[in-house]
């Protein structure tokens, strides 16, 4: 679970001697290095309802105990987004000995910008020169000696996915670090009628703040204030603590726009692109004219006009045919080792520590059936789709297809981005619901969010899968498919019409291929599944312990009773299969394990003696629809609040009955 | 005289013109917030009135009284917006809406009278350039990012944009004045844009921010 931030860096600032950042752009390579220069016991903490997280770490280096923080990836160090503020808090109240500015040789200038952002504030750098063998693919050089002069900062080539360069920069790093005062930071000047205006505010702030927020130079903060920073606006607009000071940056920003015809937080901008483009050009020479790479021509056919839709299309299908086929054996190879060689001696123990009575049996329905639950499902289909979730990411595929969606995901009042949670919607609800923070409006969060909740799931997928596919035909999963996609489809243009506000444009960096690397592949997905199983284990087995507590004393049937009207009548299905699906709200596969098991024990048979294809097909279709398992809602919960996760889920009950009363009706006639 | 809506519509049809070359039904219907059966019998209407003709793939063309007529108004919507933020000191967002109203109701001599007091300004406080008494647009063209085809070029000429997070986001990608831009590729069902900046960053730029992006040649 993530932590405060300001504890944990205090926490990690007495263990150490020295703390680094680690600073730069998105898919600069800094979670590589970061990787790289850590091992395990990553500690992840977040500010008090902020949702973009910062990882830190300690490792050794030679004698010495590092702290490692890892900011988020933003394009600048404003405030004008959750990433961009809390890599500014962090870094700045981090404190770092020094920070590692991680450098993306292919794209120079646009990485320049914020580096001369954290040269602005003071900060100790190094700076990493990250992918530079790719861009000298591109037949572009850097000199990165020249660079070093003329940034007047240690800069250190690198290339992190081979590790390549990683031990200078941790030497130049801590040679930093423990003698700050041999490596100034100057940063550089802006247009001096602009400087001129900066020393102004800083003189007045000098005179009238008995100190600066965070230790900062004046020259820092009166260039923040220009800029319009919000932050820092909010903390100097108590008039007793800073008399004035707001009323002089007002007076300053408005001489700088009259001088150069934009407003002042554009032309500061507009300066230090000039400076960076400046760097660029004096540090980079394209040596020659490389033709195109092969890779990146076939790579510019996935984003392409008239490729790109069969292309996604394909790469959509080969992905579901994998999760489907390869998960579909592995879950099937899974369940009989399972059976083979753990539950009947695991069941054995358990009776003969607890004698044969109903707590021995319903612990034997949480360890043995909670297990081979987890073992058949959440293995099988959570871990290949993380896999090949971490593979489309990596290679950075996810990027092209939220461009070649972006129209579509437009009429359901969301833009490209939102497919990628509602794509990893297909494996968990979970993590796709902690995925849409990347949307930037709550009501984009709120359809997006919605959307996921109705999209089948892997346990889902299960059930319709091993229930529908397996006894009623593959034709008619296909059908449920298709009903649900309809459904998604409505419901968000639904909400587009219902929910005011108007949806965000898209801006997004696109990528040229890359070739993802195993090891990072396999972190990722590794990470994402431990968090899968610290959420979903407890609920599956405590689950199923407390079914089976309530199947082995009998109770399940007299709870079924006051279910038949609705169950019985509306839905046409045997009363006890509601049960099972009462209880797949723990875990949205158990209505498949359930209805086996009150099959065989109501029935004395197999699945279709106890309910009829038509009863199956309606089954898996309200399993699916009807209200998001519990760890859903608790994160739903936790990400939206309270009335809203209620708001959703019984809409989708109200939905799952309909849907399921028609299917009855239609199966009547 | 005519009416406060043909006056719009002939606005709305120059603009198309100005910004995709052709003005077609169902842009029209989009840009007037009308449905297209609408649009389309004004532009019968117009066509009746000799201020729009029909050019076969062009779609609707002004006519020659019709663009006078049309520049003019453009001209009295920019000069209204100035004296509504220089001299009134209302919000350049507020400006044009305001505008709207205030331009169907000068007379020639007060049009020419407030420009005399504004001191004759090119531009309307949005950085677009305002034509002059005869109609004409000194300036060089300015057209939206999202009018531009695959592998066509230009400069970024202003960001249309008052909201200080998206414009400093933008700004901090690379997007400002006078950034080369090149549209690599649209995607699909008129989707966004891919675009290279400089010389090496590529971004996906949704249809909405790329009209509010205005480039020049």
């Amino acid at each position: 679970m993530a932590e405060s931030i300001k504890t944990q860096l205090s926490k990690l600032r007495d263990k150490v001697d020295l703390v680094l950042a680690l600073a730069g752009n998105p898919n600069v390579g800094k979670s590589t290095i970061f990787n790289r220069l850590t091992g395990m016991g990553v500690i992840t903490a977040n500010y008090p309802g902020m949702t973009v997280d910062i990882n830190m770490a300690v490792t050794e280096f030679e004698d010495h105990k590092i702290g490692i923080i890892d900011l988020p990836g933003t394009y600048a160090l404003g405030a004008i987004s959750e990433d961009q503020l809390v890599a500014r808090r962090g870094v700045l109240q981090s404190t770092p000995d020094a920070v590692i500015f991680i450098l993306d040789a292919n794209n120079l200038a646009r990485n320049l910008y914020m580096l001369l952002q954290f040269m602005d504030l003071g900060l100790p750098i190094v700076v990493a020169l990250n992918m530079e063998d790719e861009a000298e693919k591109r037949g572009v050089h850097t000199d990165s000696g020249q660079l070093s002069e003329l940034l007047g900062v240690p800069v250190v080539p690198t290339v992190a996915t081979r590790g390549t360069g990683l031990d200078s920069l941790v030497e130049t790093a801590v040679e930093v670090g423990l003698h700050r005062e041999a490596y100034p930071v100057i940063p550089f000047a802006y247009a001096e009628d602009i400087e001129a205006r900066v020393r102004e505010l800083a003189s007045f702030m000098e005179e009238n703040l008995v100190a600066m927020p965070y230790g900062l130079s004046s020259r820092a903060l009166g260039i923040l204030l220009l800029e319009g920073d919000p932050e820092f606006a909010q903390l100097l607009s108590d008039g007793r603590v800073a008399p004035n000071v707001l009323s002089k940056v007002g007076e300053l920003a408005a001489a700088i726009q009259n001088t150069h015809g934009a407003q002042a937080p554009l032309v500061i901008s507009r300066e230090r692109h000039g400076i960076a483009g400046f760097l660029q050009a004096e540090v980079q020479k394209q040596v020659e004219d490389m033709k195109v790479p092969l890779g990146e021509r076939l790579w510019a056919l996935t984003t392409s006009s008239r490729t790109g839709i069969p292309i996604l299309l394909l790469v959509l299908g080969g992905l579901f045919a994998i999760l489907f086929l390869g998960g579909g054996a592995l879950s099937t190879l899974m369940d009989k080792l399972w059976n083979t060689y753990m539950a009947g001696p695991l069941t054995r123990a358990i009776f003969y520590v607890f004698g044969n009575n109903i707590f021995a049996g319903a612990l034997k329905w949480g360890l043995v059936n909670g297990i081979e639950a987890a073992l058949s499902v959440a293995i099988p289909y959570v871990v290949v789709f993380y896999l090949l979730l971490a593979v489309l990411e990596d290679t950075g595929y996810l990027n092209t297809v939220a461009f070649l969606t972006d129209r579509i995901m437009h009429r359901f009042g969301l833009h490209g981005r939102a497919v990628i949670p509602l794509i990893t919607s297909a494996g968990c609800s979970v993590p796709a619901i902690m995925g849409t923070r990347v949307l930037s409006t709550r009501r984009e969060r709120v359809i997006a969010s919605t959307l996921i909740v109705l999209v089948p799931c892997s346990a889902r997928t299960a059930v319709i899968i091993g229930g529908v596919s397996k006894l009623v035909g593959w034709g008619w999963a296909l059908l449920l498919y298709g009903i649900v996609f309809l459904l998604v489809a409505a419901t968000g243009m639904a909400l587009n019409h219902f929910m005011p506000g108007e949806s965000t444009g898209l801006v997004m960096e696109m990528f040229p291929v890359r070739t993802p690397s195993p090891v990072a592949v396999l972190k990722k997905t590794w990470a994402r599944f431990k968090d899968f199983i610290i959420v979903a284990t407890p609920i599956m087995l405590g689950g199923s312990f407390l079914l089976g507590l309530l199947y082995e004393s009998g109770w399940i049937y007299k709870l079924s009773a006051p279910m038949a009207p609705v169950v019985q009548w509306w839905l046409g299905l045997p009363a006890v299969a509601g049960l099972a699906l009462i209880f797949a709200f723990l875990r949205k596969e158990l209505a498949l394990q359930l209805a086996l098991v009150l099959a065989a024990v109501s029935a004395g048979g197999s699945l279709l003696s106890f309910m009829n294809k038509g009863q199956i097909f309606t089954f898996a279709l309200v399993n699916t629809i009807y209200i998001p398992c519990a760890a859903t809602l608790a994160v739903l919960w936790k990400e939206l609040g309270g009335k809203q996760a209620l708001l959703i889920s019984a809409s989708t009950i109200l939905l799952a009955l309909v849907l399921g009363g028609l299917a009855h009706l239609i199966r009547l006639f | 005289m005519p009416s406060e809506k043909v006056e719009e519509y002939l606005e709305g049809i120059f603009k198309l013109e100005c910004e995709e070359g052709k003005a077609n039904v169902t842009r029209l219907a989009e840009r007037m917030k009308v449905t297209a059966a609408s649009a389309s019998e004004m532009l019968k209407r117009l066509e009746k009135e000799k201020l729009v003709t029909h050019k076969g793939d062009r779609g609707h063309v002004l006519t020659a009284r019709g663009e006078h007529m049309a520049r003019t108004l453009v001209r009295r919507h920019r000069l209204s917006e100035r004296f509504l933020t220089d001299v009134l000191g209302i919000g350049w967002d507020v400006a044009h809406e305001e505008a709207c109203k205030f331009e169907h109701v000068l007379s020639p001599d007060v049009e020419k009278k407030l420009a005399e007091m504004l001191g004759n300004p090119s531009t309307c406080p949005h950085g677009f350039p305002i034509p002059d008494l005869d109609g004409k647009i000194a300036q060089t063209e300015i057209r939206r990012l999202s009018s531009f085809c695959a592998s066509e070029r230009g400069v970024i000429a202003e960001v249309d944009e008052e909201g200080p997070e998206l414009l400093q986001y933008l700004s901090s990608l690379g997007l400002i004045p006078d950034a080369r831009v090149e549209v690599k590729e649209i995607a699909p069902f008129n989707g966004p844009l891919l675009v290279k900046v400089g010389r090496s960053a590529q971004y996906a730029l949704g249809r909405e921010v790329a009209s509010k992006i205005w480039m020049k040649q």
